[in-house]
């Protein structure tokens, strides 16, 4: 059996359709252009750019990355170019380079939302907007916004009418009691599809002297150690939602991104991996070319949540 | 050779020396397409397939010829114990040549080279192109280490002109850290007062550029940090910089390694 019903390379979102079901995740990707040399972008189905605000953000100070085992902690804090520059000259540069850009979006108060959707709602170039309803590493903002259902609908809806034609994709984060009911939620007030999940929230110490490694203490953990926690998360939310899922977090080998699609994701995100293994990305794609897609829970009932 | 700015490749090892009990010298053939490299840069090395360690490590480039590539690899966890034990015939996972500045050529005829640990590789670097392109007539160098046998004198006394030598046990040369041995050369008037480089732990750098960079024409330095993408995507090896009265971060993979050591805002860069 090669690939489940309906699901070839090919993907969609609405009515955007991407070359296939293989993207850069939005923090590792940047403005995606960096990986010139690296990546071939124009062999993937998209690139979620890092998140972007509607003014330009310095970051966190201090120290920002972290190794652990099997996992990178970050509290980069969404640093960024601020909307203006990036549509005008990160978005024209990541097109030219041959990518479908999708662009994650973030904010931290409801005016400074507002507004970042008006400047994303007359972009042309772009007609796919991930927002980024998750961050750890901001004081508010991104997390609030994703772990309450109501405050998520308002959002998403806010966004919805604010964008036109173009499609909107809720990120999720895992560090909530209950994944299923925010992507719920997302869905009801309009969204196109889910992706899950952001950073895990994780901290280290120095043994010795007891400090934190992070100013801020806790960071966002992503990479390998990450991977069953994401895995859970697509599968929870795949039975509960009928939009796309968009499986991210953890995946190293071309077998953890095919485990995603076993847990219901109709496409996935390589992050992290792309630090160490810039390739990966393509060899998924050449993998889901030659394969197809893994049989999911949609094919096998005894798997679905009862 | 047709080249692009940066590649991902397998180089094989030609020879992997031991120059002091715990560095070595790694002398890759040059892969087909690798871009000429220039002295701060830098190439990323994946240690092993598995995820101990799981990013990328930099290791500055020692010399980049027509047919070799050297590394000075330290072994100091088990990402560079890994590249370390590969023998000749072996490969290395490598990414580069990437860092999107260099040292600048001296403006003078003479240079003070100053360098803890593996920055040393860097200079390795800079010294041979320059007195192969015939802009130094002299080359002094101040090299620190804990310890005599970490002193890497062969490599050294190759390239420069005059050498000086700081341990901190005091078992070789001047009693005390490189920076202690600069201060004390500038003291007694040892030492021209011509462009100064260095590279090294982060410490020793800002406590070279406060206590005695002023006394050089300038002071340029190829900084070290923890590095995730290498690329200037993701943003996780910032460093303070001074511009216009205010600070902005820059980036060591891509808008470095090379900076000059004035503008850096060392009261801000935290750790």
């Amino acid at each position: 059996m090669s690939g489940a019903k309906g699901r070839g390379a090919k993907f969609s979102i609405g009515r955007v359709a991407f070359r296939n079901r293989v993207f850069l995740a939005s923090g590792p990707a940047g403005y995606g252009t960096e990986y010139a040399g690296l990546i071939a972008l124009n062999r993937l189905g998209g690139v979620v750019t890092k998140t972007i605000t509607f003014e330009p953000r310095p970051g966190n100070p201090g120290r920002r990355l972290w190794e652990t085992r099997a996992g990178l902690l970050n509290s980069i804090g969404l640093e960024n170019v601020g909307a203006k520059v990036f549509f005008t000259e990160k978005v024209p540069s990541l097109i030219e380079a041959g990518a479908k850009p999708v662009v994650s979006l973030g904010a931290e108060e409801w005016k400074e939302y507002c507004a970042l959707l008006d400047i994303a709602g007359d972009c042309e170039a772009v007609d796919a907007i991930e927002l980024n309803c998750s961050c750890p590493n901001v004081e508010r903002g991104g997390m609030a916004v994703g772990s309450d259902p109501g405050l998520l609908g308002k959002y998403i809806r806010r966004a919805r009418s604010a964008l036109g034609k173009k499609i909107v994709i809720a990120k999720l984060t895992p560090n909530v009691g209950d994944v299923a009911a925010l992507a719920v939620a997302a869905e009801k007030a309009g969204a196109d599809a889910i992706t899950a999940i952001n950073t895990v929230i994780g901290a280290d110490f120095d043994p010795d002297s007891g400090e934190p490694v992070f100013r801020r203490v806790r960071a966002g953990l992503s990479g390998p150690a990450v991977l069953p926690v994401a895995l859970a998360a697509v599968w929870k939310i795949a039975c509960a939602v009928r939009i796309p899922v968009i499986g991210v977090g953890g995946i190293s080998s071309v077998e953890d991104a095919r485990k995603f699609f076993a847990a219901g994701a109709s496409a996935v995100q390589v992050g992290t991996a792309i630090f160490y293994d810039p390739g990966l990305p393509e060899r998924i794609v050449a993998s889901l070319e030659r394969e197809g897609i893994p049989r999911t829970i949609d094919d096998n009932e005894s798997t679905r949540e009862s | 050779m047709k080249s692009k700015p940066r590649g991902r490749y397998a180089a094989v090892v030609m020879r992997n020396r031991e120059v002091s009990p715990t560095s070595r010298v790694i002398v890759l053939e040059r892969p087909r397409g690798f871009r000429d490299a220039r002295p701060g840069q830098f190439v990323s090395i994946r240690a092993c397939d598995g995820t101990e360690p799981l990013l990328r490590r930099p290791f500055s480039i020692m010399h980049c010829t027509g047919e070799t590539l050297s590394l000075l690899v330290k072994v100091v966890g088990p990402g560079s114990a890994a590249i370390a034990s590969r023998r000749p015939g072996d490969t290395i996972d490598l990414v580069g040549p990437l860092g999107g500045s260099s040292f600048p050529e001296p403006e003078g005829e003479t240079a003070v080279f100053v360098a803890g640990g593996t920055g040393l590789a860097p200079l390795l670097f800079a010294a041979r192109l320059w007195r192969r392109k015939r802009l130094l007539s002299a080359a002094h160098i101040l090299y620190g280490a804990g310890n005599r046998s970490e002193l890497l004198g062969d490599l050294i006394r190759k390239e420069f002109s005059t050498c000086t030598f700081a341990t901190l046990d005091g078992s070789a040369g001047f009693h005390g850290d490189v920076v202690a041995l600069c201060r004390d050369l500038v003291k007694k008037r040892r030492l021209p007062p011509g462009t100064l480089y260095s590279c090294g732990p982060r410490g020793m750098v800002r406590s070279l550029a406060s206590s005695v960079g002023g006394a050089f024409r300038a002071h340029f330095t190829s900084l070290e940090s923890i590095m995730a993408c290498g690329v200037g995507a993701c943003r996780g090896c910032t460093v303070p910089m001074r511009v216009d009265g205010g600070t902005v971060l820059r980036t060591v993979c891509s808008d470095g390694t090379v900076f000059r050591a004035d503008d850096i805002a060392w009261e801000e860069w935290e750790e």
